[in-house]
């Protein structure tokens, strides 16, 4: 993304994500029956006579390009009275440059343009095991914990960019089942887990609705409607989702320049419930330093930015610096504690620790980040409860807080979970519990604890906070 | 609620690497399916001519893995095993019949390692495991309080349904054993609907192969080798493999919790072994990888030797391995490999792990 993400200016986060469904340039039933709002289809069209079928029905159509296909796509986009574009991978092709966006969207005002991040992958619970398809088994993972594959890093790593002007999204396309006596598409619970994980992250995807499905849909198949009838609760829950101005609640600053060297860590922090935000280094501003606790670093940092950290560290906070070859002013001081790969420098109420290695084990990593950033510290934390996303947000301004929750089991689960603060009241609400449900909640040592009893995919938590109430 | 603990079950790192099939199977006749419970995913395997019968039995034997972890979860409030260890002070406590018998099991392998497997240092490991979270390390008076309430010798079974505790903080955890005891009924299973090549995955700390794969003359397991060199595998049929290795040292901390504790000392066992059990059941590996990573290979070895059918691989980081046991089950790089094992899987393994990089 960096070529073309640099050049541009303010980067949105959307109020609320929306799924958009990519389909083959054929019918579909009207929108009232699908509830899907956003439609996408693939440049280049070999007939473009569906776009107004599908306009008349209702529907928003998009236009998925290459960088390299701007041009030819925008125009048609114009001349069909689209929504607008979504450009793939535009500029790790390095194909396009941000500035020449810049200006097609300055031109076709009536159209609206979008980012597709690469690295999206189906959100699911995978095991050990990857059978292939000549029937050799493989190993995926070392870890014996469930693995989820989730898109909070991949999102979180491309809304580092500060200067984005344009909405970023991201995609995956669907696993083939692995057992052959499955259906031939994704069943409720993977378009379920897809929507959900998109709404809890606050980023725009583009889901596969495969052909087939699309076609059983257009026949009328029974089956294919009683699929997609218990998905539509699912879209109906995410396109409800507050709509206020929110940003995620984040104790851990992470900085970044090169997304895939720092990828797989920043990926398990995600998985390990670790609430963090990314930035480039330009982003280590004080206003954002005010809201952590604790900054890891991956990449060479300008002489303010390690000022900056240098301060972060005296009021109290946690640096650390993964594999830094950088001198710092702090290394004409006596470290604290030197050992063969780590060096912890006491700077003034906080610290600063230097790993002098690259992130080897991942898993190990945001194992061990947990434990050095500590409890109290601390912004969330789950028990027993390891199939579970949790990511929590704050409206400006405001003192509550709103927690996402995604299981990515396919068994319901009791989430326990710590949110650290005080609140008056906790609400849950979920596509099978209408806007909202009081849970009894507890306080302790700071951190407020609840249950959300038997999440099956998706929950929203809103934890209150008024003046003069006291706790349950 | 029960804060603090930690989300990490019992096989928080046991890392065991595997791979399987001695040759691709061109028919590609199999299910797999996958279901978290205990804290893991376990995965199931079938090849079966009827893909049908395959995939009932696999949802089956996955359910049958679910309701164990409601008999035996310590997690859950509301599981046999919590009621058990909230009623069985002082007095007997009804209790299932599975629940008995992987008890029953349990104290045997306490007796016979002098109580290097106790089911009973549940509140101890429980100090370390939150110490794994990120608390502190535990003070040495609460080590002290933890320790007075371990001790298998205070766990009664009445025969033939109830037990007492005679400790009045007593708290039994099957974090060691009960894996490897669902495996075992989730294979009865599937062999009752007459399943004959499966492989059944608990999160890779326990592993049991029915049959073998088609055309292949057993499963071929890559087990875990802290050291990378030694590429150490077995084949299986009809018996099950357990790997038990200590979580790994804190690197930006330093210091070295552990989820494996020693019973007598109340901390956590220092060790560079990764240890490899081979056994007739799952409930036997999983309840001896444990006891054998504590006991060490001198006295592990000398175990063994009063054990029928077991055999066991330590391995530490530099490479040193011993093994013991009656047969010789494993196969380490370099050296021979027993018939099943082709140079083809060999290169198909290897290639695969290349590609994969053995992470998603």
């Amino acid at each position: 993304m960096h070529g073309l993400l640099l050049a541009l200016a303010g980067a949105p986060v959307p109020a609320a994500a929306k799924a958009f469904f990519r389909i083959a340039p054929s019918r579909l039933p009207a929108v009232d029956k699908t509830a899907i709002e956003e439609l996408v289809l693939a440049w280049p069209l070999k007939d473009s006579s569906i776009l107004s079928e599908f306009r008349s029905q209702g529907y928003h159509v998009w236009l998925q390009c290459d960088a390299k296909d701007v041009a030819p796509a925008v125009q048609l986009a114009e001349r069909s009275t689209l929504r607008g574009l979504i450009v793939t991978n535009a500029a790790e092709s390095k194909q396009f440059p941000g500035q020449e966006l810049g200006s097609y969207a300055a031109t076709h005002k009536n159209l609206a343009f979008r980012v597709l991040l690469s690295g999206g992958k189906q959100p699911q619970m995978r095991g050990r095991l990857v059978v292939e398809r000549d029937g050799i088994l493989q190993v995926s993972s070392p870890s014996t914990q469930p693995w989820l594959d989730t898109n909070l890093a991949v999102v979180r790593l491309g809304q580092s960019y500060p200067d984005s002007a344009f909405p970023l999204m991201y995609d995956f396309h669907w696993t083939p089942p692995e057992t052959p006596t499955g259906t031939s598409y994704p069943d409720v619970e993977d378009y379920a887990l897809a929507i959900a994980e998109s709404d809890a992250i606050r980023s725009d995807v583009v889901i596969d609705l495969p052909a087939s499905l699309q076609r059983a849909l257009v026949a009328g198949e029974a089956e294919s409607w009683s699929l997609w009838s218990k998905v539509v609760p699912y879209l109906d829950f995410s396109s409800h989702a507050p709509m206020a101005n929110v940003r995620p609640l984040a104790g851990v600053g992470v900085v970044v320049s090169d997304r895939r060297a720092s990828y797989e860590a920043v990926n398990l922090m995600a998985r390990h419930n670790l609430a963090f935000e990314a930035v480039r280094s330009s982003g280590l501003t004080a206003e954002r330093l005010a809201y952590w606790n604790t900054v890891v670093v991956f990449c060479p940092l300008p002489a303010e930015a390690v000022a900056a950290l240098r301060g972060f560290a005296a009021k109290g906070g946690i640096v650390l610096f993964v594999n830094p070859h950088q001198k710092f002013p702090w290394h004409q001081t006596t470290p604290l504690r030197r050992e063969s790969h780590l060096t912890t420098y006491a700077v003034g109420a906080g610290e600063i620790v230097e790993l002098g290695q690259p992130v080897i084990d991942p898993e190990n990593f945001a194992r061990d980040l947990r434990r050095l950033i500590g409890p109290q510290r601390s912004v969330l934390a789950l028990w027993n409860s390891l199939t579970a996303l949790a990511i929590p947000y704050r409206e400006q301004g405001q003192s509550g807080t709103l927690l996402y929750l995604v299981n990515y089991s396919e068994r319901p689960d009791n989430i326990q979970v710590q949110v650290k603060g005080h609140f008056t009241g906790v609400r849950l609400e979920s596509p099978e519990e209408n806007c909202c449900v009081s849970l009894r909640f507890v306080e302790r040592n700071g951190f407020t604890e609840f249950t959300v009893p038997s999440l099956r995919v998706a929950a929203r938590v809103h934890l209150d906070f008024r003046e003069g109430s006291t706790a349950q | 609620m029960r804060w603090p603990r930690s989300v990490a079950p019992a096989s928080l790192s046991l890392a065991m690497l595997f791979t399987t099939t001695v040759r691709p199977s061109p028919a590609g006749a199999y299910v797999h399916q996958k279901r978290y419970a205990m804290g893991t995913v376990f995965e199931i395997v079938i090849y079966d001519e009827d893909l049908s019968r395959a995939d009932a039995a696999a949802r089956a034997a996955l359910d049958e893995a679910v309701r164990l972890d409601s008999v035996m979860s310590n997690y859950k409030p509301d599981s046999e095993l919590s009621r058990m260890n909230r009623s069985a002070h002082g007095e007997p406590a009804p209790i299932s019949h599975e629940l008995y018998e992987v008890i029953e099991r349990s104290l045997f392998y306490s007796r016979i390692s002098g109580g290097q497997f106790d089911i009973s240092v549940g509140p101890v490991v429980d100090l370390w495991k939150a110490a794994l979270a990120g608390d502190s390390p535990p003070s040495a008076a609460d080590q002290a309080a933890a320790l007075r309430c371990v001790g298998y010798q205070k766990i009664e079974l009445l025969p033939p349904d109830h037990i007492q505790f005679h400790s009045d903080c007593m708290r039994l955890d099957l974090g060691g054993i009960g894996k490897g005891y669902a495996v075992d009924r989730m294979a009865e299973l599937l062999n009752a609907r007459g399943i004959h090549r499966a492989y059944i995955d608990s999160g890779g700390s326990t592993i049991y192969a029915l049959g073998a794969p088609p055309r292949a003359s057993a499963w071929s397991v890559r087990l875990r080798d802290p050291s990378g060199k030694l590429h150490p595998q077995i084949l299986l049929t009809n018996s099950s493999v357990s790997t038990s290795e200590q979580s790994a040292p804190s690197l930006l901390r330093g210091d070295k919790p552990g989820h494996i504790v020693v019973p007598g000392t109340g901390k956590p066992l220092d060790t560079r072994y990764a240890v490899s059990v081979k056994a007739a059941s799952a409930t036997d590996s999983d309840a001896l990888s444990t006891t054998l990573l504590l006991l060490g290979p001198t006295k592990g070895a000398a175990l063994l030797k009063t054990l029928h059918g077991v055999s066991a691989i330590w391995i530490d980081s530099d490479g040193r391995r011993t093994v013991a046991g009656e047969s010789v089950a494993f196969h380490l790089a370099g050296e021979n490999h027993a018939a099943g094992i082709s140079d083809s899987s060999e290169r198909t393994m290897e290639a695969a792990r290349g590609r994969k990089g053995l992470r998603p």
